[in-house]
């Protein structure tokens, strides 16, 4: 199955795109997605323990099971506001 | 009203999206673009429909949570230079305590859970960092 992997702000200069198509097996969930993308681009690894993650537009936990065509966002910690 | 956008935050705009007859206080909240020593804007970059969508369940949870009338949260995107506004949020109630508290709240919540990030951009081009 096909998974959507999208990176933002410092996660997206890491990887050098905003989007990835992601080939997954069956059953795979969002822990062991992380792991695979980790594995491809290991500067990612030190960010791990930060890291929000994201399926269809919901925070999600890291043993959902996820679907054809999912959406999964890997978020660093978010800084919106102004202070 | 909630939206994350480009455009300049019109803040009549936003108080008028709240008001009602039945309304006996709305607080404005504006955020602004700090000048810290040498940055002269900050970059925002958001997720946007994930933004959306966990600005409306923001706006939502507060209503119920403070007993507001409404609630407005209207965000900037891209470039914001210093004294400029990047966050605006209008509570109405129909006292202020409640409007006042649900201001304080939302807040802090959209630091907290909204996906926006932003990056400082320095006066000297090669001095480019995140601010948390």
């Amino acid at each position: 199955m096909r998974i959507q992997v999208r990176l933002f702000a410092t996660y997206r200069e890491i990887v050098g795109s905003q989007g990835l198509t992601w080939s997954a097996r069956d059953g795979l969930t969002v822990r062991e997605l992380v792991d695979e993308v980790v594995a491809k681009y290991p500067r990612l690894a030190g960010h791990r323990d930060t890291m929000l993650l994201a399926v269809n537009h919901d925070f999600a936990p890291t043993d959902r099971i996820l679907q054809e065509g999912d959406e999964v966002a890997l978020l660093p910690p978010v800084s919106g506001g102004a202070r | 009203m909630i939206n994350v956008g480009r455009a300049r935050i019109d803040l009549e705009a936003v108080v008028d999206s709240v008001r009602r007859d039945e309304v006996g206080a709305i607080v404005l909240f504006v955020g602004t673009v700090r000048s810290d020593a040498g940055v002269r804007a900050l970059d925002y970059e958001v997720y946007r429909p994930m933004a959306i969508k966990s600005l409306t369940t923001l706006a939502e949870r507060a209503k119920d949570k403070f007993g507001l009338t409404d609630m407005s949260i209207v965000h900037r995107l891209g470039r914001v230079p210093v004294g400029g506004d990047s966050v605006a949020i209008a509570c109405a109630a129909v006292h202020r305590a409640e409007a006042f508290a649900a201001c304080a709240w939302v807040m802090d919540e959209v630091k907290r859970i909204v996906p926006i990030w932003k990056t400082e951009i320095a006066d000297r081009a090669d001095r480019v960092r995140r601010r948390r």
